[in-house]
């Protein structure tokens, strides 16, 4: 099954696609991805129920995270009502570590994404920070970074053995889809993200030269 | 090939590719004619000693790029609305293309929303945004 | 910097109320420059002589209040560039007539980006022909970027 990410719509402060229109996108390009992944900025969206769409375009409508940290932002996938209490999703230098840690006790899965950016990806943090404890996944394709971006997120993560997803940062409607992840299994819900990840069975893609 | 109505447009087309102006004498043009003259538009040294890559094309130009490629795609278009956002500079002298993709279409109400992007040369996004229009029926 | 900035307090003080009113009449010659130098072709923008000569869509996004922030407003220091306009038009503009425009604080908040720790500001610009009718909005969004020794 393959899956975008890492998408942002009009929930997210700067994104500017309606969720409708994405679904209506991908099955207008056929895109080769069965669904996708809202990782709003700093927050999650408990509000929004996206099961009628998603039965209507026969694709998986699922929720996640994007927090932000001293290395940079993260994807949280799992997220459950009791993590968000777990810490302030809103704040903007959020504690790697108490991510990791609190995203693991409550049994969703962080990656840190476009980690080959500067300032907002790990890769850049190192040399300050040091190689972060308990980092197993990262993004190695984001449809948002350029070429030399992901090469360093690439290089990150040969160099650490984590590994690698692709999403396509998507915040319009026609940057769907550039970027997905690959998983060996069927994955319906957010539990089971959080499950596949875990289980390492998945593998990054890139689609930007067909987008 | 322009568009006149709604009935010409279907979701997910594409716009016409539009490569605007962004040489120094077209930008300074633009911010004398917006009261927006300063150095860091109109003069590579000056922005790079402000920390900046080079001259910038004024964000409200890049905007009106965007507006200008809507209009040649329909000239009837009536926009209705335009949102950008502004990712990383667009530096004055280096060539950029606007590109346009129908994202969303309501052929009761005539509005079309466009998803539109400026990029460099190197195919990487410096302004995103979107726009909503009313084509005649 | 903006570390000593408190958002939330901003929020209250200053989000919505009328800050600024401004009377602009715009120039037609000037108006055309700005719509040929964008790109626009269609006479409508281009030709002041056009009988239906009209500002283009995009142009409010170039008119400044007096002031860009509320008196009292805390000094922000450090770089500040334009993270995003938006332009909701309403009705045309016509160069000629005397136009009003009225500025409020529509937003305020942080986040961080390629270059580091970013305050966001938006302003939002209505502007009104003689009879009071609401011809166009503009937001203008502003990101003061922190120094990285900051």
């Amino acid at each position: 099954m393959i899956l975008d990410l890492h998408t942002h719509s009009v929930v997210s402060d700067d994104g500017r696609a309606k969720v409708p229109n994405y679904c209506q996108w991908i099955r207008a390009r056929e895109l080769p991805i069965e669904g996708f992944v809202l990782t709003e900025h700093r927050q999650f969206d408990f509000a929004s129920d996206y099961s009628a769409l998603a039965r209507q375009f026969g694709l998986t409508i699922l929720k996640a995270s994007e927090v932000e940290t001293e290395y940079g932002h993260v994807l949280v996938f799992g997220v459950t009502e009791t993590l968000t209490q777990a810490f302030d999703f809103a704040d903007i230098h959020l504690p790697l570590a108490q991510v990791i840690e609190e995203s693991e006790r409550h049994g969703a899965v962080p990656v840190p994404c476009h980690p080959g950016r500067k300032r907002v990806g790990m890769a850049a943090h190192i040399d300050a920070l040091g190689v972060p404890e308990g980092v197993r996944i990262v993004e190695v394709f984001n449809g948002g970074s350029r070429g030399e971006e992901d090469r360093i997120a690439a290089a990150m993560a040969d160099e650490q053995n984590y590994r690698g997803i692709g999403g396509s940062d998507a915040h319009i409607v026609s940057h769907i889809g550039r970027c997905a992840t690959r998983f060996d299994g069927a994955v319906g819900s957010e539990g089971e993200l959080a499950e596949a990840l875990r289980g390492g069975d998945f593998e990054a893609l890139s689609y930007r030269e067909q987008a | 090939m322009s568009v006149n109505g709604i009935t010409d447009v279907e979701f997910g087309d594409t716009l016409p590719v539009f490569d605007p102006d962004t040489s120094l004498a077209n930008v300074a043009r633009f911010v004398e004619a917006a009261h927006w003259n300063a150095p860091r538009f109109t003069d590579h040294e000056a922005a790079r000693a402000e920390g900046l890559p080079g001259a910038l094309v004024p964000g409200i130009m890049s905007q009106g790029f965007l507006a200008a490629m809507i209009h040649r795609w329909a000239p009837k278009a009536e926009i209705l609305y335009v949102d950008t956002v502004f990712r990383a500079p667009v530096v004055v002298d280096q060539p950029c293309h606007i590109n346009g993709v129908v994202t969303d279409l309501d052929e009761a109400t005539g509005e079309v929303e466009i998803d539109l992007t400026v990029t460099n040369e190197a195919g990487e996004t410096r302004v995103f945004g979107t726009a909503r229009a009313r084509l005649p029926n | 910097m903006s570390d000593a900035i408190d958002v939330e307090a901003l929020r209250a003080a200053y989000l919505n109320q009328v800050f600024d009113e401004v009377e602009v009449t715009l120039d037609a010659e000037e108006t055309a420059a700005y719509a040929v130098s964008c790109g626009e072709v269609a006479a409508c923008f281009t030709d002041p002589s056009d009988p239906d000569f009209q500002a283009p869509p995009t142009l409010p996004a170039r008119l400044h209040p007096s002031r860009r922030r509320p008196k009292g407003f805390p000094k922000v220091v450090g770089l500040g560039m334009d993270a995003g306009k938006a332009v909701h038009c309403h009705r045309p503009i016509r160069p000629g007539i005397k136009l009003t425009a009225k500025t409020h604080m529509h937003d305020i908040y942080t986040k961080t980006g390629r270059s580091g720790r970013m305050v966001f500001f938006i302003n939002r610009m209505e502007i009104f022909d003689p009879d009071g009718q609401l011809l166009a909005s503009a937001d203008t969004s502003s990101v003061v970027r922190e120094r990285p020794e900051q």
